[in-house]
């Protein structure tokens, strides 16, 4: 068996158009898990009675459990959730209704909230604590100081950790396919099964995994650089 | 006018402050001076709750505080009324000089962006950073983020402005600079309250010199008085420890 360049290269345009699908999960979990995370490590820092416990629980569940097993609790999970809060709540879902990307995009926030809710802890508890003081001192409040002072500090420390998370979940929406997602790995996948030639596809998956993840790096490179300026020592 | 009131402050069972009353008054200077762990920078830092008091009253102007159980929005007033000038200067590290001015103005008091930014500026002059305005406080040598530091705690033009040992972090060479800029604000008629080691700095720009140890005010007086004439036992023995070369 031998390469067959001209099948990659056709099938090359129908994998890369899995790219937005691919993104849009992404992005979207580590903006939703990025929210869930400072909720999460705001439960663990003011040591909020019961929340406390239960974020404890998820971040140790979550990060010791892979995330096809998620994938999956999640794909059977969500359908039981939707019609309980249709038929109790009287909401106007149904299991019915959920389309495959409210899978993914459910156990991917999920999944990586976890992550960064170490992150952003690390982050925060690495801002000096006089910053807070001077807040105070100067009659902020301490919502207004942690909005202004501290979380733009702990955003420059956590950013090449949440590069980090961000390639993983790109690399990671592979999985999406095992849940009728259509996004790069799906699309490799039909194209092989399409022509019967499986590496050919497998390599233009990895391919466009591989660039995307060189974009993202050159991004987050950029964003390190721009947004930790402050901490330089010439102007 | 300022007056604490049986001020009380415990970690545990250790108790660092056993009840102070000081009566600090309009654009008076006072430099409250003491051994280490005799709780005059926790003192200074219960006026304006950084450290939260256990019992007391604190009343700057007409606002009266009391110490135990404080409304949320009593603190904030607190606050308010007077400014910080760290050790550690503690200047926002994420924002220039200019804007680590300007912040308590915007967004504390809510004052016009275009009017904060010009008493800022002149504040900043006024300190010598004005060519500095743009500077973030890693570009800045110890002292200069000292002098932003007082003209932050300056332009929120607060009843009073309390210093907390706002020198002993400096290399000896930068010590007179800020020296220089305290010195100047004092005879502008500021109220100030300076926790110190600088004696003879203490005695030069203060009207009124605290001696505090283990938690209570020892003796207070005139600077000439207390320096020269001390009547307790303790502020000799301490006057003494740091000024050998003096006779008291």
């Amino acid at each position: 068996m031998v390469f067959d360049m001209e099948f990659a290269l056709k099938s090359l345009p129908k994998i890369i158009a899995g790219i937005p699908m691919s993104l849009l999960i992404s992005v979207f979990a580590i903006l939703a898990g990025l929210v869930i995370g400072f909720l999460v490590t705001l439960c663990r820092m003011y040591k909020v009675p019961v929340l406390n416990r239960l974020a404890i629980i998820y971040v140790s569940f979550i990060r010791g459990t892979p995330l096809l097993v998620q994938i999956y609790v999640i794909y059977y999970a969500l359908p039981m959730v939707a019609d309980w809060a249709g038929m109790k709540l009287g909401l106007p879902i149904s299991s019915a209704d959920l389309p495959p990307l409210a899978f993914a995009l459910t156990a991917f926030t999920i999944y990586s909230g976890a992550y960064l809710s170490e992150t952003i802890r690390a982050a925060l508890s690495a801002v000096d604590p006089g910053q807070m003081e001077a807040g105070y001192s100067v009659g902020l409040t301490t919502w207004q100081t942690f909005r202004r002072i501290v979380i733009p500090q702990a955003f420059v420390v956590a950013l090449p950790s949440i590069g980090n998370n961000f390639l993983g979940l790109i690399k990671g929406t592979s999985l999406a396919f095992t849940v009728m997602v259509i996004e790069v790995m799906s699309n490799a996948k039909i194209a092989a099964a399409d022509g019967y030639r499986y590496m050919e596809s497998y390599v233009d998956a990895a391919i466009v995994y591989w660039l995307l993840c060189i974009v993202f790096e050159r991004l987050f490179a950029w964003l390190e650089k721009r947004s930790g300026r402050y901490r330089s020592k010439s102007a | 006018m300022i007056k604490l009131a049986g001020i009380k402050k415990s970690y545990d069972k250790h108790e660092v402050l056993k009840g102070i009353d000081l009566v600090v008054n309009k654009g008076e200077v006072v430099a409250i001076l003491g051994p280490s762990g005799s709780g005059k920078t926790t003192l200074l830092r219960c006026i304006n709750y950084l450290e939260k008091p256990g019992d007391g009253e604190i009343s700057i102007g007409d606002f009266h505080f009391r110490c135990k159980r404080p409304h949320k929005k009593d603190v904030h007033s607190l606050r308010q009324k007077s400014a910080m000038v760290f050790q550690h200067y503690n200047l926002f590290k994420n924002k220039t000089a200019l804007q680590n001015v300007m912040e308590g103005l915007v967004i504390a008091q809510k004052v016009p962006k275009e009017e904060a930014k010009r008493r800022s500026i002149a504040l900043l002059e006024k300190v010598g950073l004005g060519a500095k305005l743009d500077a973030y406080p890693s570009q800045l040598s110890g002292g200069q983020q000292q002098r932003v530091g007082i003209a932050r705690a300056l332009a929120l033009n607060p009843d009073v402005i309390l210093f907390d040992e706002p020198t002993s972090a400096l290399d000896p060479e930068l010590v007179g600079e800020v020296l220089g800029v305290i010195r100047q604000i004092a005879k502008e008629g500021i109220t100030m309250i300076i926790v110190t080691h600088e004696m003879s700095f203490a005695q030069e720009v203060a009207n009124h010199v605290v001696f505090m140890d283990q938690g209570v005010i020892v003796e207070e007086g005139a600077p000439s008085e207390l320096f020269n004439n001390p009547k307790e036992e303790r502020t000799k023995q301490f006057l003494k420890r740091i000024r050998p070369e003096a006779n008291v």
